[in-house]
């Protein structure tokens, strides 16, 4: 049978749902390797998913601010929206863990409202750097 | 038998007159004094020990201090914030740097370095420094130049050779106890203080005897009676329209619980002494967390001006300025020591800028308070002072606590800056008025709830500072202040914030640094007449002094911009309404400055 003519065939069923099934699997199978689930979810601007709340308030508990901005703009310490378009996320965990020391900042080691959230930290801090998160202070999604 | 017994009546009331000589009450240290006593010397951090920052020397006056030029110079060799100055002793020059706290002893006939110390401290304690890596300053007597270490090490040097004569240890890093404090010197003992207030630190003063740096009296900010050395009957405050007793656990009942035992209070300014009364004068910081929800109550005794017995420590008064503070408004700025005219008596005064933008002027001998008004008109969290009780009278669109957490409280005037902070204005005699290196800023607060965890940031709040809106635009102004009428005599504006301290003499002139790095010498008659400016090698947070060496009167500043001005000010001055980036006064300050760390000295010429 040609192609077209199974497509038909299913594209026939009138159920929404049947076909939007299809569609996610086609999209979903067909034509990308098989996506990670999203690091970070924003509705805008500022609605952040619960995951990423939690790194919002590690940023909180660090204190981070007082040398990197009120909105990671970089004060003291460098623009964290311009470093972490270059930093991976190994690399973004070393840092927090180890520190910067001769650079004045310090290692997080020791700060469990920061180093248990990292992850969720990572999350926020890429949204806020990918410009997909706007402004510092998010708020919990609807 | 007659003659021996009126000889012996004579050696009884020569030894009476010994005794007396030496008690303890006339003295406040021989040493230091005699040095303080010569106009030539710049002997203690504020000149003397009213924290006056006053010098009698004339040479460069009003008529000729246009044509000041650049003397000599030195690099401290460091970067970042370089706050206080140098002292200079009979023909030698001693400084500090900031962290790694490098200690100079300069022979000023050739400018040669005759000894450096430079201790060992852990790098771990840069990031515990909330505002730079700053030091205000070394003290000398008796042969000895004192210095106070980053990561709370006292250390007494040998101020001929820079040998260690005694260290100690006044705090522990570990919990973010670190210090940036100028330790002072009062009769025989080595005072300093401890800060922290940002990590929850419970704050403290420490007295330490000068010759072996043994701790002699410690008093905690708040807590329990017996740590602060408060006596609930003996020790007096302001309230009601007079000086009552503290009474039994005034610190303990304004606090929630346990929160006192982090309850911040720290102790990083400047003190002052006056010997008649054997007082030492200083203010506590902030009560920690910045978040008010944390810590319902006064919080005392944070925001507050003590003065105590320098001998035991023992309270004599206190008078809390910001019961319950909102806002981080440290009140640990100078407390300037001045015999003025108040309410048409004679008063021996103790006079504060505080950074609630409230200058306050109190009688320094029984701690009642005279004088309470804004010395910035922009000032908006409180109209007034009640001056029955001594509190505040706040605005409840200004308070942070009432807004409450996560809420972005906006637009208050000062911002946490403060209408002045710790750089030390000065007091003049001839005009006896006082000089006043001010900021005119604002800002948006919200506090947040945060958890403590010993050695890490206890913050709780997150801010962004600008410019006073609707003033003359800039962030800054030099006034001349009235302390006896609570008014603004004359007012000078500056761009930036004028975060330098103040100096001024029997020339004629008070002369002060900007952030943008100028030295600048007015007119202390009219301080709108400019009659010197100088562009250092980098912004000026430091303490202006003057000096003589071989009959020529030198005059000099720190460069190197930093402190909570260069950090604070540099990048948080902007609003930030769409989260991307610096705008307006962060731009401006960096048009002018880099970082630095230099000393210029300038003279007349030859």
């Amino acid at each position: 049978m040609p192609k077209s003519f199974l497509l038909l065939r299913i594209f026939s069923v009138p159920s929404p749902c049947f076909l939007a099934c299809v569609m996610a699997f086609m999209v979903g199978s067909a034509w990308s390797q098989s996506t990670p689930p999203p690091l970070y979810q924003v509705l805008e601007g500022r609605k952040v998913d619960a995951e990423t709340m939690k790194g919002f308030r590690a940023w909180r508990a660090g204190a981070c601010d007082r040398c990197h901005g009120a909105n990671q703009e970089g004060m003291v310490g460098p623009s964290l929206i311009t470093s972490m378009k270059t930093l991976s996320k190994d690399e973004f965990v070393k840092v927090m863990a180890d520190g910067r020391p001769e650079k004045g900042m310090p290692n997080w080691a020791g700060n469990p409202g920061v180093m248990n959230h990292i992850n969720q930290l990572y999350a926020y801090l890429k949204g806020r750097s990918d410009g997909a998160i706007t402004q510092a202070k998010v708020e919990p999604l609807p | 038998m007659k003659v021996s017994r009126w000889f012996s009546w004579l050696m009884f009331f020569a030894m009476i007159a010994t005794a007396l000589a030496f008690s303890p009450g006339a003295h406040a240290n021989a040493d230091v004094e005699k040095n303080i006593a010569k106009p030539g010397n710049w002997a203690m951090q504020a000149g003397d020990m009213f924290n006056q920052r006053y010098s009698k020397l004339k040479q460069i006056n009003t008529k000729n201090v246009n044509k000041l030029q650049v003397a000599w110079t030195f690099s401290t060799g460091v970067l970042r914030g370089h706050e206080g100055s140098p002292l200079v002793v009979d023909g030698m020059m001693y400084m500090v740097s900031p962290f790694p706290n490098k200690v100079f002893a300069i022979d000023l006939d050739t400018q040669e370095i005759v000894w450096k110390y430079e201790p060992k401290q852990d790098p771990a304690v840069i990031p515990q420094m909330c505002c730079d890596t700053v030091n205000r300053g070394v003290a000398y007597a008796e042969g000895k130049v004192f210095m106070q270490q980053a990561d709370s090490t006292l250390v007494a040097l040998d101020a001929k050779t820079g040998k260690l004569i005694w260290s100690v240890v006044n705090g522990d890093p570990k919990t973010g106890a670190v210090n940036t404090n100028a330790p002072h010197i009062f009769k025989d003992k080595v005072i300093t203080g401890i800060s922290g207030g940002e990590w929850g630190v419970r704050g403290y003063i420490s007295a330490y005897d000068i010759n072996t740096g043994k701790m002699v009296w410690r008093g905690y900010s708040v807590g329990p009676d017996k740590d602060m050395l408060i006596d609930p009957e003996k020790s007096m405050t302001w309230t009601d329209g007079r000086m009552q007793p503290v009474g039994k656990d005034s610190s303990i009942k304004t606090w929630q619980g346990d929160q006192w035992k982090n309850g911040g209070g720290t102790t990083w300014g400047w003190f002052s002494y006056d010997k008649e009364q054997n007082l030492m004068y200083y203010g506590t910081g902030n009560p920690s967390t910045w978040n008010p929800a944390q810590r319902p109550g006064d919080n005392k005794w944070s925001m507050t001006i003590w003065a105590r017995d320098v001998d035991t420590g023992m309270t004599r008064w206190v008078y809390q300025m910001t019961p319950f503070d909102e806002w981080d408004f440290d009140g640990i700025n100078e407390m300037i020591l001045a015999d003025i005219n108040v309410r048409g008596k004679p008063t021996k005064a103790l006079v504060h800028f505080d950074r609630n933008g409230f200058a306050y002027t109190l009688d320094r001998v029984t701690g009642e308070l005279l004088v309470a008004e804004k010395f910035d008109p922009q000032v908006n969290w409180a109209t007034h002072v009640d001056m029955k009780s001594g509190r505040p009278v706040t605005v409840a669109k200004y308070s942070t606590a009432r807004n409450g957490p996560d809420v972005n409280t906006k637009g208050i005037c000062p911002a946490a800056l403060g209408s002045k902070d710790q750089q030390p204005a000065s007091f003049d005699p001839n005009t006896k008025l006082f000089y006043v290196p001010t900021n005119h800023t604002c800002m948006d607060y919200e506090p947040y709830k945060v958890e403590y965890t010993a050695g890490q940031p206890y913050i709780g709040a997150t801010l962004s500072m600008f410019p006073a809106p609707n003033s003359h635009g800039g962030l800054g102004n030099y006034i001349a202040w009235d302390a006896d009428k609570g008014k603004i005599v004359q007012t000078k504006a500056e761009k930036f914030s004028v975060w330098s301290g103040s100096l001024n003499t029997a020339g004629g002139l008070s002369c002060y640094g900007t952030l943008e790095g100028h030295l600048k010498c007015v007119d202390a008659r009219d301080i709108n007449k400019e009659l010197f400016k100088f562009k250092t090698p980098s912004g000026v947070i430091g303490n202006v002094f003057t000096y003589e060496h071989k009959g020529k009167q030198f005059m000099g500043v720190f460069s190197g911009i930093g402190g909570w001005a260069g950090i604070g000010m540099a990048a948080g001055l902007q609003k930030d309404t769409d989260g991307l980036g610096a705008v307006g006064g962060y731009k401006g300050l960096s048009r002018y400055t880099e970082l630095g760390g230099s000393l210029t000295v300038f003279a007349l010429p030859n």
